[in-house]
């Protein structure tokens, strides 16, 4: 059988080809063909929020993401949230806070508040809480992860 | 979860997609943002071997107060402020639907046409199979109401009935031609859970248009849900009016995730046309939109519990109209 033709993107900065069946979503791409596990897959459904990535900047489900349609655009995974050296003030805010329990929904929370702050970097706290609103975390520590976005959005992380 | 093989096309032009849907004759679904659609594929329901994504097509988009294009997403309809404030149940009903993150891909259009859900269809193959599966995929018989050979799937979209209260109308593209009609002509009052709109086959929403007549009148939606951070609506309640000297000129009530369509209930309102908005009034109308409506048991609540919110809400959302019109 022919493989399919390749998509052509970005991958946190990198120019990236690969192929892929048309029934591909991002999720599998990112996670079992390029090995980036930092994107969980929770319900598979658009429910949870775990898998959240940014295309072009806005936050996205790659759990329902065709990965054809990521072609020529610029993807970014929690891999890529991280500056070269380090921890961006976000995660540093998780880490002082303690924002994560078993840590498996960490990185959806994180890709959406970069977005979140990138677009509305002095938020109230009820701003926070609708952002956050489609990642679920099952072990219910929803208030640390609001303050350690509140704590980046001060600058005090 | 997999997503069984299916070939891929994106045009990228309206009269694109009317040719492929042409050639492909009712073997592909339409793929917007694939918040709804990408689910039901994994949980294999009602696939089809080709999929015609839309996100390609320019003309599919583009918002102002007159005009939002079927392929915008809800997000970015969601931050237009102005024209939320022209056209408050918009504003209520976008706001509420599903989470940021799934707003964030989900379209308008796609809202508009959101399959219809039943707790006996929203389910695994293996879940399905177990039961013999059901008139809307795969089966022969509904769960719901077995004496019917019919689907009483329910429509769940909260765009339908905010845009119906304010009179917008659609415009569609297909193999003859564009046409527009008025929203609510897009749900058959004839068909049920499955032969659910009157699109004819091919057809594809292009845009919403809004009428300048209704925009700034006030009105309200308001959502019955479980999660109020997730759910699709178990209830929607849409109201849209205008009052002059306190009588009313206008006013709308249209409904949704209650039954097979959205419904807009004009010959329960047109009595009131030139009345005054009294609590007796109100609550008459209230009353008689619930007799109106008629839930079955196919979703999380219990249908008696939606049926008496509709009062609830219709009460609700047409004083919040009243209060806005005195404001």
């Amino acid at each position: 059988m022919p493989s399919p033709p390749p998509v052509r993107f970005r991958l946190n900065g990198q120019p990236t080809e690969v192929a892929v069946e048309p029934a591909r979503v991002l999720l599998d791409l990112l996670r079992d063909d390029l090995r980036l596990t930092g994107t969980k897959r929770g319900c598979d459904l658009g429910t949870c929020g775990c898998c959240t990535v940014l295309v072009d900047g806005r936050p996205s489900l790659s759990c329902l993401t065709l990965a054809r349609l990521v072609d020529g655009r610029e993807v970014t995974t929690i891999e890529g949230v991280s500056p070269p050296q380090g921890l961006s003030p976000l995660q540093r805010a998780f880490v002082e806070v303690g924002a994560t329990q078993c840590g498996f929904c960490t990185p959806g929370f994180v890709v959406t508040a970069t977005a979140f702050l990138r677009d509305h970097p002095h938020p109230s706290r009820e701003e926070i809480v609708r952002a956050i609103s489609g990642n679920l975390c099952r072990c219910t520590g929803y208030l640390k992860i609001i303050e350690a976005i509140e704590r980046a959005a001060a600058g005090g992380a | 979860m997999h997503l069984d093989p299916f070939e891929l096309h994106r045009p990228t032009s309206v009269d694109e997609v009317v040719g492929l849907a042409r050639d492909l004759a009712g073997r592909f679904d339409y793929l917007a943002g694939g918040t709804d659609l990408l689910p039901n594929y994994k949980m294999h329901l009602n696939l089809r071997p080709h999929l015609i994504a839309l996100e390609g097509v320019r003309e599919l988009r583009g918002r102002s107060l007159e005009r939002i294009g079927a392929m915008e997403r809800l997000a970015d309809v969601e931050a237009e402020s102005a024209l939320l404030a022209a056209y408050p149940p918009l504003g209520d009903a976008v706001r509420e639907i599903a989470t940021p993150l799934v707003r964030a891909s989900g379209t308008v259009g796609g809202n508009l046409l959101v399959e219809t859900r039943c707790f006996f269809f929203n389910q695994s193959q293996f879940w399905r199979q177990s039961l013999g599966f059901c008139l809307k995929a795969d089966g022969d018989r509904c769960h719901v109401v077995p004496q019917k050979q019919k689907c009483y799937a329910t429509f769940s979209g909260d765009l339908a009935p905010a845009l119906m209260a304010v009179d917008a109308e659609v415009e569609v593209a297909g193999a003859d031609g564009r046409r527009r009609l008025p929203l609510e002509a897009l749900y058959d009052p004839e068909g049920d859970g499955i032969r659910r709109l009157r699109l004819r086959p091919g057809e594809l929403l292009t845009a919403v248009h809004l009428p300048a007549a209704t925009r700034g009148d006030p009105g309200a939606y308001l959502k019955l849900r479980v999660r109020p951070s997730y759910d699709f609506p178990e209830l929607g309640v849409a109201a849209s009016g205008a009052l002059d000297g306190g009588r009313v000129r206008r006013l709308t009530i249209a409904v949704g995730g209650a039954e097979m369509r959205p419904v807009r209930h004009d010959s329960l309102t047109a009595a009131l046309v030139g009345e005054r908005l009294s609590d007796d009034r109100i609550r008459a109308l209230a009353d008689a939109v619930e007799r109106a409506t008629r839930p079955v048991h196919n979703t999380f609540l219990l249908p008696d519990y939606r049926r008496r919110m509709v009062s609830v809400f219709v009460r609700r959302a047409v004083e919040r109209l009243r209060e806005g019109t005195a404001g």
